[in-house]
């Protein structure tokens, strides 16, 4: 891809022309808070040396062709939404688990360490060699925490939260869901709103900071915080042959841009968030803390994220992979950023 | 000519078995998501990872198998402008030229659909619902088995036209019955 | 290659392979591929090629378009919409102009329970272009009245195009579905009243020429009150535990479409109609009629990718740049290239690949996000019944057997009208698409 301007040989001075890509929308914060500042750094940094032709809203690639079109050549640089493809990268949903508190920066600042850990984690690799081996990595944010909405059914007893249908967007959800006896749903991303207003359904899982992507700002009237159902994770990704061909100056320059805005990409998330909070509840949203619930329905969500963490991790094990010890890291990770999670995962050994 | 009308017949018994495991994906298709919504709206409850599995599996075998007895059947829309107005040696000469035009791309895409199913049963890929992988991978053989199907229709046609004298795009013709039908 | 140049070629092989006759979805496959060999070398093929062809196919939301067709095979097959024409016939009293009028009704009825323009022309095509014939319609006008009333699925709610773009505009599509409406039905209106012209010229034409044919058209078999009765019932049922099924919640606009098909199974069932013929006849139409969509949809999609690759949507709107002090002008420009690319390329690959471009311009012009989806959605619809790719026109000519260049001629004077009475009158009235959302 790219044309002939990129070939491998390019020297210092020459243009080169990427193809950058996202099947998500050019409003989605990861697009627009992480991506094109990133894409205008490196041309910035690079003087022009390095020039970008983007593509977004599935134009090019959709959800989650990314990888794949970055190992075709199709693109040269895209966001890579792992999670999406558990059969090729089991091991991404761990920032999937549900906790008792986190946030994006919290979240983000262990996703990144994870991405960047020297660690080895089984049979002499680190987790980005093992999941990533075929790409160059560059960490962004996750998503702002992702939170259980409902269009106005509410969590006041056990009773409550078992067989309510809730759509769940990722295998940590739906063993979650199985675990606390929610029904989980899947369906398209598009007909959710549809369904959700005409009441085929009561809530989902998503984070707040998602919401006016399906125009859930309009739909959800009761939303529980201070419990956090994950964080969908991501990075921007190249081929290691194309990254490889990068001149020494311009793989500087990427890296460096990447470093510089980590933190403000994350920044958004946060931001959209609390811009969305007030506009939900003057249409009558309600916002729920955790603590507040009766004792009995707390116990039945907590005993419910522990029970997830222990089955992911036996999940993995069983396909012959480091479940254990990746729940461990990464439980590690967020209690050294902040994050906290039930008692019973912290005497995981 | 007669060899090849014969060989025409067998490998019209091939399209009919894909148009029948077609239509069948279409009336399985159709009771799983009424069986879905039964599900959901009366005890609360849906097939698990229903939605997945229909796109995934039923979807593509309501489209592929039955691909090449759809080409074959004449009903593949073109625009009717000048082809019949030429006159025979033009005719021949057009239609040569655009069977060959098909036939490259036709083999082109079934060389990459091919890598691309080869390159799915290495990675094993798969795909989630609630909670287990079902191998997707089997799914992408269709494609290029349905393309080259097309493809042999084509070389037939093409036989056709080398042998006999009236220039045609297809193996047997309809004579747009249906409009005098009505 | 240059960009230009490469775009060039393209287009004039694509007209040069149209007119030849060869086979939309191979014009549409052989420009593509060939387009992008050219821009890119065959490099770019294994990544486009490979895979494109599952992934256009495996989605739930196309469901809707075999579905739907085969609901369209059971209620045909059950008889019971000829029953349903002939009782309108009986009540228009020989007015045979009702039947047409009725025929479009019907589609924006359908419409309104299905989300693919291409799925109800066809159902629309099998069961009312026989009636119409029977009735004093030449074919290309029965057909162009099923694939422009089949078409109206495309703009009343529910509908694919304003699902897809609330998703790439993040516009909440429950108030793309309400703002559709009024727009919606102002079509059909349109359609209706062009379709009266037409039958009256077609009338009048025939008159002169030949004997005149408008005896009281040859009835089926005497029916009984009694199955009368029945079926009235029953299609009053089908439209009810659609419509209510949707608008209640019970399942989706995608589902309703199996449902529709079991239910039109149902009705078949007491109405006697069921064998094995039944059912191999509903079923390979059915496929044929998917499979000639579904091979359409993987052409538009490989040349979408063309398209997006060569960067001319970018071109186009550079050349729009001068006049954006001009917010009506640019509309206008922006419809005009919408049209033509709704003309040459499915609806959905339109989308997916133009929003991105004209959005950035939309939002300078402080253009209402909302009202320019529905304006989009509209322009679409059209595009389903104008040549050279329109989706509806060749659904209905594959299950009727009328050449579709005959309905094109037909169908793109509804087009044209549809274009500039609806959109003009969208442009002058903005709040014909934002008043509903914003009063509710
Ligand atoms: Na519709
Ligand atoms: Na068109």
């Amino acid at each position: 891809g790219g044309g002939e301007e990129s070939g491998g040989s390019s020297s210092e001075g020459e243009t080169i022309t990427l193809r950058a890509a996202t099947g998500l929308s050019a409003q989605h914060t990861w697009w627009e808070a992480s991506m094109v500042p990133w894409m205008e750094r490196v041309e910035e940094l690079t003087e022009g040396q390095v020039q970008f032709e983007s593509f977004t809203g599935g134009e090019l690639v959709s959800v989650p062709d990314e990888a794949e079109a970055l190992e075709t050549g199709t693109v040269d640089v895209a966001i890579v939404l792992p999670i999406y493809q558990p059969d090729q990268f089991p091991m991404a949903e761990v920032t999937m688990l549900p906790l008792n508190h986190s946030d994006t920066l919290i979240a983000s600042n262990a996703w990144r360490k994870l991405l960047e850990s020297e660690e080895e984690l089984a049979d002499g690799q680190t987790y980005t060699e093992m999941q990533f081996g075929n790409f160059k990595v560059f960490p962004i944010s996750t998503t702002q925490e992702y939170s259980i909405s409902t269009t106005g059914h509410e969590f006041n007893a056990v009773s409550d939260v078992e067989g309510t249908s809730l759509r769940t967007p990722s295998r940590i959800h739906e063993i979650y869901a199985a675990k606390t006896g929610i029904n989980s749903v899947t369906m398209p991303a598009v007909e959710i709103y549809d369904s959700l207003s005409r009441g085929t359904f009561e809530g989902a899982f998503y984070s707040i900071a998602d919401w006016t992507g399906y125009g859930f700002q309009d739909l959800f009237r009761y939303t529980l915080t201070g419990i956090n159902f994950g964080h969908f994770n991501a990075f921007i990704g190249m081929s290691q042959d194309k990254w490889e061909e990068m001149p020494e100056n311009v793989q500087e320059a990427m890296t460096q841009a990447n470093e510089e805005l980590f933190e403000s990409g994350a920044q958004e998330w946060i931001d959209r968030a609390e811009e969305i909070i007030p506009e939900n509840e003057a249409n009558g949203g309600k916002f729920v803390d955790f603590a507040d619930l009766d004792p009995a329905v707390q116990d039945h969500f907590n005993q419910g994220i522990e029970e997830t963490w222990t089955d992911y991790a036996t999940l993995l094990e069983e396909n012959g992979l480091p479940g254990n010890d990746l729940v461990k890291v990464w439980r590690d990770l967020l209690i050294e950023e902040g994050g906290e999670v039930p008692e019973a995962i912290m005497d995981l050994e | 000519m007669n060899g090849v009308w014969k060989a025409y017949k067998i490998f019209h018994y091939i399209k009919l078995a894909g148009i029948w495991i077609s239509g069948i994906s279409v009336l399985l298709m159709m009771l799983m998501i009424v069986y879905d919504v039964t599900m959901r709206t009366f005890f609360s409850s849906s097939i698990r990872g229903g939605f997945e599995i229909i796109q995934n599996y039923m979807m593509p075998l309501v489209v592929f198998p039955g691909l090449a007895y759809v080409y074959a059947s004449g009903v593949l829309p073109k625009m009717d402008l000048i082809l019949e107005k030429l006159n025979s040696t033009a005719q021949r000469i057009l239609i040569f030229f655009m069977l060959l035009l098909e036939l490259f791309i036709l083999v082109l895409i079934v060389q990459f659909s091919w890598e691309y199913a080869m390159s799915g049963l290495e990675r094993k890929t798969a795909f989630p619902a609630a909670g287990t992988l079902y191998p997707l991978y089997p799914l992408f053989f269709l494609i290029p088995i349905a393309f080259a199907l097309i493809i042999v229709e084509n070389v037939f046609i093409l036989i056709k036209n080398i042998l006999e004298k009236n220039p045609s795009l297809v193996m047997k013709e309809t004579k747009s019955v249906p409009e005098e039908v009505l | 290659m240059d960009n230009l140049l490469v775009i060039g070629i393209i287009l004039a092989m694509m007209i040069v392979l149209l007119i030849a006759g060869l086979y939309i979805h191979s014009v549409l496959l052989a420009s593509g591929i060939i387009g992008l060999i050219l821009l890119e070398g065959f490099g770019i093929l294994p990544g486009l090629l490979g895979n494109e062809p599952f992934n256009r196919v495996a989605s739930y939301t196309l469901t809707t378009i075999p579905l739907f067709v085969l609901m369209a095979q059971f209620i045909l097959q059950s008889g019971l919409v000829q029953d349903i024409f002939y009782m309108v016939h009986k009540v228009s009293k020989g007015k045979n102009s009702l039947l047409g009028i009725l025929t479009l009704i019907i589609g924006g009825l359908l419409g309104a329970v299905s989300g693919s323009g291409t799925a109800t022309s066809a159902s629309l095509g099998q069961v009312a272009i026989p009636e119409l014939r029977k009735h004093g319609y030449s074919a290309p006008l029965a057909g162009a009245i099923a694939a422009s009333g089949g078409s109206l699925s495309g703009i009343i709610p529910p509908s694919i195009i304003l699902i897809l773009y609330g998703v790439a505009t993040e516009t909440p599509v429950g108030s793309l579905f309400v703002g559709a409406f009024i727009p919606g039905i102002l079509t059909m209106i349109v359609f209706i009243l062009v379709m009266l012209l037409y039958f009256r010229l077609d009338r009048k034409k025939r008159s002169q020429i030949e004997e005149p044919v408008i005896q009281d058209a040859p009835l089926p078999e005497k029916l009984s009150v009694i199955r009368l009765l029945i079926v009235s019932v029953i299609a009053i049922l089908i439209v009810v535990v659609i419509f209510g099924g949707i608008y209640s919640g019970v399942f989706t606009p995608t589902e309703a479409g199996a449902v529709g098909a079991f239910v039109g199974l149902i009705a078949a069932l007491v109405l006697g109609k069921v064998n094995f013929q039944f059912f191999k006849t509903s079923v390979v139409e059915t496929v044929k009629l998917t499979g000639m969509v579904m091979i359409i949809m993987i052409g538009a999609q490989i040349f979408g990718r063309f398209v997006s690759l060569s960067l001319l949507p970018r071109r186009l709107i550079e050349l729009i740049e001068p006049i954006m002090d001009t917010p009506v002008l640019v509309l206008i420009a922006i419809s005009v290239v919408l049209f033509i690319m709704f003309m040459f390329i499915e609806g959905a690959a339109v989308i997916l690949m133009s929003i991105p471009v004209i959005l950035p311009i939309i939002q300078e012009l402080q253009v209402d996000i909302l009202w320019f989806g529905v304006f989009v959605a509209v322009i679409c619809t059209i595009g389903l019944i104008t040549p050279p790719v329109g989706l509806s026109v060749y659904a209905v000519a594959g299950v009727s057997g009328i050449s579709s260049g005959s309905i094109f001629r037909i169908s793109m004077v509804f087009a044209i009208v549809a274009m500039v009475v609806v959109c003009g009158l969208m442009i002058a009235f903005p709040g014909l698409a934002t008043w509903l959302p914003n009063s509710m």
